[in-house]
């Protein structure tokens, strides 16, 4: 019998030990000998996903491994700098768990230390997924931590290394841990959402409806204007991942729907507002399904019952809307390639997947040759409001 | 003076999504959606029986079909880029060994020749290329535009003719023959999302988000005619055999028939308010003229003339 069960920190402890020994080894050798590598399993299996009827998740289709070594000085300068960042993040990681402390992502990229990862612009203004320099540096960086997590079969927290949250949450939602409120949706503007625990206790009161908005601006308006108190439907929580949602609000959101349906039997709908464009489309998706990065573990995150209440090119450009208008505009080269391939990739949009009317929509964008922001929602009849009540209704 | 369509029949459902494009034969109609299969219906029975399923035709949906004046062969367009041509043989058609050698043509829009021997193709870029199936598939014209996506094309049925329209609102009429713009057009200042010529070539009809129909005359490129009616972007456009009348389609789910005499629209049709993706005449036969949309409803819905009219 085995008496002694490793913590995940020992084993990430070990694991680190283990790989500077390795090296070092290496580096002993001489030059002609030495080989230092680091190799890492890779989550993203470059093979094809599917849903599972099950759970309605996004999963890897099949469960073949994939390893990838990153060796000094390696076949290119892209493999040496993956190598060395590999190195840097582990010397952090082996830090933070000597001195019992947590650091986060945004702190590993400036520790990193150059001066293009470490930008210090305002990250409000969806800046996560439009600045394509600073996003590609912290998607690299977040995927050798998850990366690494899966490695050592750890869960990320044990790496002590955690993403500062991004999304935001309004309306009657109370999160409690060890008896002390943590967050308090009610009483202000724009709470942040933070990494949720299984020991944590959360109340959503008489929420009725809960809504997810791709943008912040968006968010800020609805808030500002108290939709969250006011709609047609009653109270609701309104959250935004700010564009592409990191893994706390999606497992927040989760948390929500089982804290309902143990409570009261019955969820609320979850609604979704996005973009007329492809990056909305994919968003509401990974709400609803997963994303292609955490196929081992969507289960946990997904909101099977998530509806889109827009916004929809087809309903709304050709009719309503002059073509003139700011919001909308024909899509770009990018966008149309973008729509193609998550037709072809996400079994989601498949033409035997679950969501037959987003996969219209799609190609419905691509015969129309146009995109459109919520933004173009403000000027309807009752404003984005009174759009999203008529819609709400409609959707019950 | 009106004249009345009469509601002849439909195919239900004939795809499970969004039918985008049609295409006619003396006895077939060829539908193309978002699903991968092209679907063929009998126009010769007024039950409108399916009689060919061409599955797995484009794996990501197909946004243009196209058929030859004779109906023996068809062009297939698909949302992943790929053009797949189709040979008919006793009403039933099969992939034409030619499709092989037109891999990736980088065309949005495409048109058949009346013979069927070439292929003309507009891309996002706005480039017309001409093809010669006969041959291989060899291009022979090659025609740079102002780099504005191209959203539809048409050939006249004596092949004289090729003409573009494209997201900057601009419309291009090309001759086959020298491979130049014989004059330039003043376009329209929306995009154009369909034109088409009139059945001896002598007018060409655009139209697209600015809801007006315009027509040219191809001979001095001059604007003979505005026909106004329609509250939504026109989608598709199609001249009856004998050039007397045109038929409209709408993304607000209408179908206008317009007298070429009175420029006039004669009859409107709606049975949804869902978007019309194709609208087109069937060949003249004995019968008299018909016609047939389909759209965002899914169905291809058949209209013919009330006859002693």
């Amino acid at each position: 019998m085995d008496l002694y069960t490793p913590s995940p920190q020992n084993l990430v402890e070990e694991y680190i030990h283990n790989t500077f020994e390795g090296l070092n080894q290496q580096l002993a050798l001489p030059a002609s000998q030495a080989q230092p590598s680091v190799t890492l399993r890779s989550r993203v299996c470059p093979g094809t996903y599917i849903v599972n009827h099950q759970n309605g998740s996004l999963e890897a289709s099949r469960s073949t491994e994939l390893t990838r070594t990153y060796s000094w000085p390696g076949k290119t300068a892209f493999e040496a700098w993956r190598f060395t960042v590999i190195i840097r993040v582990l010397a952090i990681i082996e830090q933070a768990i000597k001195d019992r402390k947590t650091v986060t992502k945004r702190s590993v990229i400036l520790y990193l230390g150059s001066e293009e990862w470490a930008d210090e612009r305002e990250p409000g203004r969806d800046i996560y997924y439009i600045d394509p320099a600073y996003f590609k540096s912290q998607v690299i960086i977040n995927n050798i931590i998850e990366d690494l997590a899966y490695t050592i079969g750890v869960n990320r927290a044990a790496l002590n290394v955690e993403a500062a949250g991004k999304g935001l949450v309004a309306g009657p939602v109370v999160l409690k841990r060890e008896g002390q409120v943590i967050l308090d949706a009610r009483s202000s503007q724009d709470s942040l959402i933070p990494r949720i625990y299984e020991e944590d206790e959360i109340d959503i009161f008489v929420a009725r409806w809960v809504l997810i908005v791709e943008k912040e601006a968006v968010f800020h308006r609805l808030v500002r204007n108290n939709y969250h108190t006011t709609a047609l439907a009653g109270e609701g929580i309104i959250v935004t991942g700010k564009g592409y949602p990191d893994i706390f609000t999606r497992a927040f959101l989760r948390r929500l729907l089982e804290h309902a349906a143990r409570v009261r039997g019955r969820t609320p709908p979850f609604y979704a507002l996005v973009d007329g464009d492809p990056d909305g489309l994919a968003i509401m998706s990974i709400f609803k399904y997963g994303s292609a990065a955490h196929a081992h573990d969507n289960y946990m995150y997904t909101i099977p019952t998530l509806q889109c209440l827009g916004l929809r090119v087809s309903e709304t450009v050709p009719r309503v809307m002059n073509y003139a208008n700011k919001a909308s505009s024909p899509l770009s080269m990018r966008d149309r390639q973008k729509v193609i391939s998550m037709l072809r990739n996400n079994p989601a949009w498949a033409s035997n997947g679950p969501e037959t009317e987003s996969r219209v929509e799609l190609q419905r964008m691509l015969m129309l040759n146009i995109k459109a922001e919520i933004e173009m929602l403000y000027d309807q009849n009752g404003g984005l409001e009174g759009w999203i009540d008529r819609k709400m209704f409609r959707q019950e | 003076m009106s004249r009345q369509y009469l509601a002849w029949g439909s195919a239900d459902h004939a795809h499970p999504v969004d039918i985008f494009s049609l295409a006619v034969t003396s006895k077939q109609i060829l539908s193309a959606s978002g699903a991968s299969s092209l679907k063929v219906h009998s126009t010769v029975d007024p039950d409108f029986p399916l009689v060919q399923s061409i599955d797995g035709a484009h794996e990501l949906g197909c946004h243009h079909v196209v058929t030859d004046a004779e109906g023996t062969r068809a062009v297939s367009a698909g949302f992943a880029g790929e053009i797949k041509v189709w040979a008919c043989h006793d009403g039933h058609w099969q992939e034409d060994p030619v499709s092989a050698h037109l891999p990736r043509l980088n065309v949005w829009a495409v048109a058949l020749s009346a013979d069927g021997q070439y292929l003309a193709g507009v891309s996002h870029s706005g480039r017309i290329g001409v093809w010669d199936l006969g041959a291989e598939g060899t291009q022979i014209r090659d025609h740079e535009t102002k780099g504005s996506f191209g959203y539809c094309i048409d050939l006249s049925s004596d092949g004289r003719f090729i003409a573009s329209g494209h997201e900057n609102g601009a419309v291009y009429i090309f001759t086959t023959e020298e491979g130049r713009m014989p004059f330039s057009l003043a376009g329209l200042v929306k995009p154009v999302r369909t034109v088409a010529f009139s059945p001896l070539g002598s007018i060409l009809a655009a139209a697209g988000n600015s809801k007006v129909i315009v027509l040219y005359d191809t001979k001095s490129g001059e604007q003979i005619g505005n026909l106004s009616g329609h509250s939504g972007w026109v989608t598709s456009l199609s001249w009856s055999s004998t050039g007397e009348y045109l038929l409209s389609g709408s993304v607000d789910g209408k179908v206008k028939v317009w007298s070429m005499e009175t420029k006039m629209c004669v009859a409107t049709h709606s049975e949804t308010e869902k978007a019309v993706w194709s609208a087109k005449w069937l060949p003249k036969s004995n019968r008299s003229e018909c016609f047939a949309t389909a759209g965002a409803n899914r169905s291809v819905a058949f209209y013919r003339e009330a006859s002693g009219g």
